[in-house]
């Protein structure tokens, strides 16, 4: 029997996460041991200071690793490059200014969260709670558990991890989905739908690497490029190219759900309308800029290999993938339309931004050899983080616009999700409407906006790597998402506070009831503080973008 | 592969498909659970032949026993009456569903069969347990994996509690200390005991009729409030002066009527045998 | 070539699982149905890894199961919250939206 040696840990690469994993065990054990007074003030702290000391450390990093190109961590479990790290740089960025608005009290000192999520909606119980003053502080960790799964999710080769992280950081996120305070019946439905379809597509990804794993014996990604490079006649895969064609569709099918592009979009309407508005935040701009750093990492490696070994199969790759670009844009804009929900509207518009990410990467794809993709990796970092900061704005407004029981200082209820109901903000409260309006031009790609610069480099990745038509496509999509950014600004400055006789039935089917005075809350110190990183953040990568750019090469 | 080991198969692969047919169309969802456990402990035989026994003892012990219990647990506890839909997962017609499963099964099936394997090597070694090869693999290439699944659990537990977790928020008010509310009560007209019940007398016990106490005196609280406030009680002398007629009827002789004017208007004097 | 058989079946319970989540509208039936998909996987591994010889594939069902068993926690805890909103039931969003 030989003796076993134990693998080496190089801990300055996993310091990153590590704090970050390493806060929410942390913050686990305050919740045990912290009196509950203390609680909430210890978790906030603890998830602050653990996500700006792991951005801090990804900044150490970074010279190392554009130096040496990339580097192994663990066999391959982390493979840091550029892009990887950069992804891990745009999670934990976001992830910091989403912590800010979990935090939020701003409306009458009330969070975002039920006081006990386990409580009946509408039960005695419920109100007990209430009064008692329970808060919910398991959010915080449970929020670092998921940070710590997209950090893998987006950064590892190897299938077997990407599978795990994908549980690590969807779990929590379907828990805090059916957490909210208000309309708790359509939380809990979210996060049904939420977990079922999610469970689903990590079915079909395992299955996937199931295939794969019997067409060529590993899951490694660079190993199964290295298979299928030698594909053909002679090859490992030989006589096996249907059953890998089937695997990678199952494969990127289960990628591109967690991404939220048609025909997998099905759950994000819904489930960013039932969330608590801060988790949709949260939602949208993490884990799409995770998923895309594993989308990235699956499409470079099967695509590299299945160009050199089966070029008809990367044909029918490429063509698979630009079906799903152009649909998730055209439907993300059309479908947007009619809505007159402003989260359901944010919702759609996710997945036509999807669909432009999408592009870029097929930019990636198209290129003849990895080396010459480079632009076409930082276009899609770029734009995650331009789309990831501009939705933890939006959202971050949308939960300070509240219905109010129409007094001056009367109580605040829950949020005004109507388009409608925001007629007029643009007079009563000119810089939240001012704010909101800049994170919806900076997502329409109104030049001087971080969008801007993000479609740019996106459009042009995908006319380098041979898909102009697609670009053109991508283009006037963005013009037809124009119309509907601008039309919820052109309401805000440009249209009368709605009358009070003014009323108009709900859509899910209440009888018409008369409006109900809407309100904006005066920001406190958590939601203000990402407010202004989200702008100076928008408006930074717009007007100067060089740094970043040249950063993630 | 031995033909021991295709007999194993093909008793055993029919019958698990015809039990995972029975998860898709069982009406019940205990039966649909019980054929996902035959479903479960045949790949667990299936998992012993293919050389992996560590990995069959624990889908028993795991899966089968950890699992599909806890989904029984649940069952049992919120939802085995329930057999219609509570939630639209995916709107959409049952054909389409049923026709995207065919299809899917017949394409993943015709690409898999169609695929020429090289021959298989097996996994039997005379030099290593199959848990030792396991353990071997899983710490030294997949030990990254390992403690992130160990995160993992820590968020399942976590969810766990935050979802279903209700803590008590007032005080357990048990046995003794409803006993001593009681007794504290007492200054301020509480009682102890339990209320008297409602009169039985000889042709009547119904439940609008006072009980009588020690002095023959009716008792209020043996009726019930209601129907004091409503005016339905009924008098308990009109009931004793019907049982005196009905005694004076049958045996006029030994009846005699004893009622005293003076006395307290609601009281009944018990007439007692005088012919010994 | 008879290991062909062990993954066919494999892609039979896949599809059948796919299928009851499709079709199926109780919620637990299309959790069981998740469930014999991730199963599924786990045969076509175990009889991938006999196939090539490797460990690895047994490792990763292993994986797989102590995943499938977690998720089983998160899943089930959802479940239980909202059927335990539904029995009580009758409560309409105009009750919530007050508070």
């Amino acid at each position: 029997m030989t003796t076993f040696f134990a693998p080496t840990v190089d801990w300055a690469y996993l310091a990153p996460l590590v704090v970050v994993l390493g806060a929410g065990v942390v913050g686990v054990l305050v919740e045990a041991f912290v009196p509950a007074s203390a609680r909430r003030a210890t978790q906030l702290a603890l998830a602050l200071v653990a996500l700006v000391a792991a951005i801090v450390l990804v900044g150490t990093l970074w010279t190392d690793v554009t130096d040496q190109g990339y580097v192994d961590v663990l066999g391959g479990a982390l493979r840091l490059t550029v892009t990887t790290l950069g992804i891990q740089a745009v999670v934990l960025v976001l992830a910091l200014v989403a912590v800010l608005v979990v935090a939020d009290r701003s409306a009458d000192g009330l969070d975002a969260f039920a006081p006990t999520a386990a409580a009946v909606p509408g039960s005695p119980y419920e109100e007990l709670a209430r009064r008692k003053g329970l808060v919910q502080t398991e959010v915080f960790p449970l929020t670092m558990f998921a940070v710590g799964g997209m950090m893998i999710f987006g950064a590892t080769i190897d299938l077997l991890t990407m599978f795990v992280a994908l549980e690590v950081l969807s779990l929590p996120l379907y828990v805090l989905t059916a957490s909210a305070r208000r309309r708790r019946l359509l939380s809990q439905e979210a996060a049904l739908k939420y977990f079922l379809l999610g469970a689903f597509a990590s079915a079909l990804f395992l299955f996937g690497t199931a295939l794969l794993y019997g067409a060529t014996g590993s899951v490694n990604l660079e190993a199964i490029a290295e298979a299928l490079a030698q594909g053909g006649a002679g090859g490992p895969t030989a006589g096996m190219t249907g059953m890998v064609v089937v695997a990678v569709l199952l494969l990127l099918a289960g990628v591109l759900f967690k991404v939220g592009a048609v025909p997998f979009h099905v759950w994000t309407p819904d489930v960013y309308q039932g969330a608590p508005t801060p988790v949709t935040g949260f939602m949208a701009a993490c884990t799409k800029a995770a998923a895309f750093g594993a989308l990235v990492q699956v499409a470079l490696y099967v695509g590299t290999g299945l160009q050199a070994g089966a070029p008809d199969t990367f044909r029918a790759l490429e063509v698979a993938l630009c079906v799903v670009a152009v649909a998730s844009m055209v439907v993300g804009t059309v479908v947007a339309l009619p809505q007159t929900d402003i989260k359901r509207v944010l919702g759609y518009s996710a997945i036509a931004h999807t669909g432009f990410v999408l592009v870029a990467v097929l930019g990636l794809l198209g290129r003849p050899t990895p080396e010459a993709g480079v632009d076409a990796l930082g276009a899609v970092v770029f734009y995650v983080l331009a789309y990831g900061l501009a939705t933890i704005g939006a959202f971050a407004v949308v939960t300070l616009v509240r219905e109010s029981d129409g007094a001056r200082d009367g109580v605040v209820l829950g949020e005004a999700t109507q388009i409608r109901q925001w007629s007029g903000l643009g007079r009563r409260s000119p810089w939240l409407a001012g704010l909101f309006a800049l994170f919806l031009l900076s997502m329409a790609g109104i030049p001087l906006t971080a969008g801007f610069i993000a479609k740019f480099g996106a459009f042009r990745a995908g006319v380098d790597g041979g898909f102009a038509w697609l670009a053109v496509v991508g283009v006037l999509a963005s013009a037809v998402a124009v119309f509907f950014y601008v039309r919820i600004v052109v309401i805000m400055f440009f249209a009368d506070a709605p009358a009070d006789d003014d009323a108009a039935p709900r859509p899910d089917g209440d009888a018409l009831v008369p409006d109900v005075p809407v309100r904006a809350v005066r920001p406190r110190a958590p939601v203000l503080v990402a407010l202004v990183l989200c702008a100076l953040g928008v408006i930074g990568l717009g007007v100067f973008p060089a740094p970043v750019l040249n950063l993630l090469g | 592969m031995s033909t021991g080991e295709d007999v194993l198969f093909w008793v055993l692969a029919p019958l698990m498909v015809l039990a995972a047919l029975g998860l898709l169309f069982a009406r019940k969802a205990v039966h649909a659970a019980v054929c996902v456990v035959f479903v479960m402990i045949s790949l667990a035989v299936m998992y012993i032949a293919q050389d992996a026994p560590f990995l069959g003892v624990v889908q028993i012990v795991v899966y089968t026993g950890a699992v599909m219990m806890l989904f029984l647990f649940v069952l049992m506890l919120v939802g085995v009456d329930a057999s219609d839909s509570l939630v639209e997962t995916i709107r959409g017609q049952r054909w389409i569903g049923v026709l995207l499963g065919l299809g899917l099964g017949a394409v993943l099936g015709g690409v898999v069969a169609q695929a020429t394997f090289p021959p298989a090597v097996g996994l039997a070694s005379p030099d290593e347990e199959n848990p030792v090869t396991l353990a071997r693999v899983l710490f030294g290439d997949y030990v990254f994996a390992m403690e992130v699944v160990g995160v993992l659990l820590v968020t399942a537990a976590v969810a766990a509690l935050v979802l279903t977790h209700r803590r008590s928020l007032e005080p357990r008010v048990g046995q003794k200390e409803t006993a001593d509310a009681k007794v504290a009560a007492l200054p301020s007209g509480g009682r102890l005991t339990p209320l008297p019940a409602p009169g039985v007398y000889a042709r009547n016990n119904a439940m609008d009729t006072p009980a009588l106490d020690a002095s023959g005196r009716p008792i209020p609280e043996s009726v019930s409030r209601i129907l004091r406030i409503r005016g339905q009680e009924r008098s308990a002398t009109a009931i004793l002066a019907a049982e005196h007629e009905v005694l004076a009827d049958h045996e006029p002789t030994r009846h005699r009527d004893r009622r005293d004017d003076d006395a307290h208007p609601d009281r009944v004097t018990r007439t007692t045998d005088e012919e010994a | 070539m008879e290991l062909t058989h062990y993954v066919v079946l494999s892609c039979i319970l896949f599809a059948i699982g796919a299928t009851t989540v499709l079709l199926r509208r109780n919620a637990i039936i299309v959790f069981m149905g998740v469930e014999l998909m991730l199963n599924a996987a786990n045969l076509a591994f175990v009889t991938f890894a006999r196939m090539h010889g490797d460990p690895h594939g047994q490792v990763i069902a292993f994986f797989v199961m102590t995943v499938a068993a977690a998720e089983v926690v998160v899943g089930l805890a959802i479940i239980v919250a909202i059927f335990r909103t539904r029995r009580t039931a009758s409560v309409d969003d105009a009750n919530l939206l007050k508070n």
